[in-house]
């Protein structure tokens, strides 16, 4: 059987064994948490509380009234002991909310809603409410997902299910523990955009997942007609453009949304947290991540609440060997290097991973020789040594006209390039500078 | 553990990078070119083999001692050095004087690759401008040919390869005579094996293309500039009324299609452009094998579409998603 894929792409080691096959543990409730105002691509949420403030696990402590935006909610009880800015997973330092427990567990959640029976209006405000976002790593907030312009209607949904990071399991281990939940939150978003047809895509590595899933479309599909999607396990065939080409054949234009082609694709994490915002009113205040990395001494998946800072949970829960020289939060290929370990776990962290100093070494970087490695690997089929050649000489136009933009720093050129040049990293910079540059002339009325 | 402060790595994404570098690349080449080399060794003597040597030492001493000068880096390495010395070599007769082959070898290297900043900034191929510069500078030796030691008719000891034959005038029965073949199919045998006079590593298509497929196996080099430069040579010689078989087995179509015409830095890198690349060096060769004064032209041929490659690195192709911009009506 020839698996679907897109054209492109990489295979490293998928270094999944160590926790593929071990079951999510809930970390014991931390006696703080450090949680981000600001969590999702969109707006600078404002604080609803004050310090001192009392608030429970599930109520809303900020917000703002802009779209995108997500809210963002306490996920734990206690007191809020400070509001001031905090080292982040994506290095910056964001306004954070410090709670301290008090040992109970009261909670704020919403009342259940049955998203079949309410407005599409309540239903999509029920998600923004619950401050879901897609936990796949980008967090982009969900309702703006679940709310396509009026004409641009969707017929496909996707369940994302295919975890092409390396080390990664947490997706494989949630679609093994909650199936149910999945499906749920999959026919509730299908009925949200109105989509005929909703579909859950893994790697073929994760085939074992599929009949567990299928199992519960009896129950849970409500009505909605499912199916499943094995694709070849190929990196990064997890990428929300790579994977609506696998399943359907169809591209999302270059500069578009998958919505402009009527698809729209979700995480599973992401499908539980809805289930859940319906279900039982929960907003996304904890989430499942893997941990993993040559020098993590106990590799597991943990579900933990959401602003758990990763230091309080070494050496109790998490146990690191001495010669660990780099901590990522999120994977091998997309993943953020951290400088310590008082980094708060998000609603984007999939993944913590330490590597060893083997692990963590640093390549010298050559001239480009020119080998085309980067094009055959490139899933957006770019030509990313042109593009570094143009931003080399300075010129952005011709880095833009070759594509630069529609890069999406998988990560897979560096991988494959044979000179070690850091292709992704030039082309974030590049990106920026684009920007900038395309800013300053809007400016200057050109 | 808790509070001994660590020392942590910090870059960019990603943190994971195959095993494949330079070094293993051109290791890969090194390895294609072996079988080459030893059926030069085996038709030619074991001269051949210190043609190559000299070659070798020559090219990398050359880039060792040059960056050194300039008190740049060395990367000898890489084994980029050592490729380009093999490349020379191989395209040499096998009564080149040493010294001949040591100069061309440290011209190639230092005015055609380091003096443009090294591996990756040279726009021609090191191995061909040194072949070119001693044809120009001592066409004498450079066109002293040695008869196959296992060639059925030997009587001399030098003689004129196949193409030299049809430029001096003669017809395939002449240069059936000197492989000593009886009817077509045994001159194409004879040529397919390598028995004939050539340069050291250009005569046996069987060689060159079990390291070719080996190349193509590994994924190191691009099937598309070799089967557009060998189609080519051969549509191209059939128009010209040239037995279009013997003229892609004749010279050093093999060797220049599958080791020079797929050298990374000085080839296209998009796909239209290497058809674009093997396509134009295969008519230039041809053009000069019937035109010119020379009874070759893969060297020159491939030299002259090296300069072009920045034009055919425009033409790049379909992005994904990527819908052509409507045409608005004025």
């Amino acid at each position: 059987m020839s698996l679907k894929t897109f054209r492109g792409g990489i295979h490293p080691p998928e270094n999944k064994e160590p926790t593929r096959d071990l079951p999510i543990e809930r970390v014991p409730t931390p006696k703080s948490v450090v949680i981000h105002l600001t969590q999702a691509i969109g707006a600078q949420n404002q604080p609803l509380i004050k310090v001192g403030d009392r608030v429970l696990k599930g109520q809303k402590i900020g917000d703002v009234q802009a779209c995108p935006a997500a809210a963002i909610h306490a996920s734990i009880t206690g007191i809020v002991k400070k509001i001031e800015p905090a080292p982040q997973s994506n290095l910056k330092d964001g306004m954070a909310v410090f709670i301290e427990a008090d040992g109970t567990d009261e909670t704020a959640y919403m009342l259940p809603l049955d998203a079949f029976v309410c407005s599409r209006e309540e239903a999509i405000k029920r998600v923004r409410d619950a401050g879901v976002v897609g936990m796949g790593g980008a967090s982009f907030p969900t309702d703006v997902k679940l709310a396509p312009p009026a004409d641009k209607p969707v017929d496909i949904i996707i369940a994302n299910g295919a975890e092409c990071e390396p080390y990664l399991t947490i997706d494989y281990r949630t679609m093994m523990e909650s199936p149910a939940d999945i499906v749920e939150g999959l026919a509730i978003a299908a009925h949200i955009v109105g989509a005929s047809k909703a579909y859950i895509a893994i790697e073929s590595n994760k085939a074992d997942a599929l009949p567990v899933i299928e199992e519960q479309f009896a129950g849970h599909s409500h009505g909605i007609l499912m199916g499943t999607i094995i694709a070849a396990t190929k990196y990064p065939e997890g990428g929300e453009k790579m994977l609506i080409k696998a399943a359907t054949g169809r591209e999302v234009p270059s500069h578009g949304l998958p919505a402009d082609i009527g698809v729209i694709v979700q995480n599973v994490g992401t499908l539980k947290a809805i289930k859940e915002a319906f279900a039982d009113g929960k907003p996304l205040t904890e989430r499942g991540f893997t941990v993993s990395g040559g020098a993590c001494k106990t590799p597991k998946n943990l579900y933990a609440p959401i602003g758990t800072v990763l230091a309080d949970l070494v050496p109790d829960v998490i146990q690191i060997s001495d010669d660990v020289r780099k901590v990522l939060f999120g994977g091998p290929m997309m993943g953020v290097a951290v400088p310590s370990l008082q980094i708060p776990i998000a609603k984007g962290t999939s993944g913590i991973l330490f590597f060893t100093a083997a692990e963590s070494r640093q390549y010298e970087e050559r001239q480009c020789i020119r080998c085309g490695r980067c094009a055959d690997a490139c899933p957006a089929q770019l030509m990313p040594m042109l593009m570094n050649a143009a931003l080399l000489s300075d010129d952005l136009n011709r880095a833009d006209a070759i594509g630069l933009v529609d890069c999406f720093e998988c990560g897979a050129c560096s991988y494959v390039c044979p000179a070690r040049i850091p292709l992704t990293q030039q082309f974030k910079l590049g990106k920026d500078l684009l920007r900038n540059q395309r800013a300053k002339e809007a400016r200057h009325g050109k | 553990m808790e509070n001994k402060p660590m020392k942590l790595v910090l870059s960019g994404a990603p943190h994971f990078v195959t095993g494949n570098d330079i070094q293993k690349t051109m290791g890969m080449v090194i390895i294609a070119l072996l079988p080459a080399l030893a059926g030069g060794v085996y038709f030619f003597g074991p001269r051949a083999l210190l043609v190559t040597a000299v070659s070798i030492v020559s090219a990398v001493s050359a880039e060792f001692l040059f960056r050194k000068a300039l008190r740049r880096e060395t990367h000898v390495s890489d084994l980029s050095a050592v490729v380009t010395g093999m490349l020379l070599a191989l395209i040499l007769p096998v009564s080149a004087p040493l010294w001949m082959a040591a100069v061309g070898s440290a011209f190639g290297i230092v005015v055609a690759k380091e003096l443009f900043g090294g591996l990756g900034g040279n726009f021609a191929n090191p191995a061909l401008v040194g072949r070119a510069v001693l044809l120009m500078s001592w066409p004498a030796f450079m066109t002293r040919w040695s008869p196959s030691l296992h060639a059925a008719a030997v009587d001399a000891t030098t003689t004129a390869t196949p193409l030299g034959i049809l430029k001096l005038g003669g017809t395939l029965a002449d240069v059936m005579k000197s492989v000593g073949a009886s009817g077509k199919s045994a001159l194409y045998l004879q040529m397919f094996l390598g028995n004939r006079a050539g340069s050291i590593g250009e005569t046996s298509a069987l060689l060159l293309l079990l390291g070719a497929a080996f190349l193509v196996v590994t994924r190191v080099i691009d099937l598309r500039t070799p089967v557009a430069m060998i189609v080519a040579v051969f549509a191209a010689s059939w128009l010209f009324g040239r037995d279009p078989v013997f003229s892609v087995l004749a010279g050093g179509i093999l060797l220049g299609a599958f080791f020079m015409a797929t050298d990374y830095v000085t080839t296209p890198v998009t796909p239209i452009g290497k058809w674009a690349f093997g396509i134009g060096a295969g008519l230039m060769t041809v053009l000069i094998r019937q035109l010119g004064n020379f009874p070759e032209g893969v060297t020159y041929g491939i030299l002259l579409m090296n300069v072009v490659v920045p034009y055919l690195d425009k033409i790049i192709p379909r992005k994904f998603g990527f819908v052509k911009p409507r045409k608005v009506n004025a």
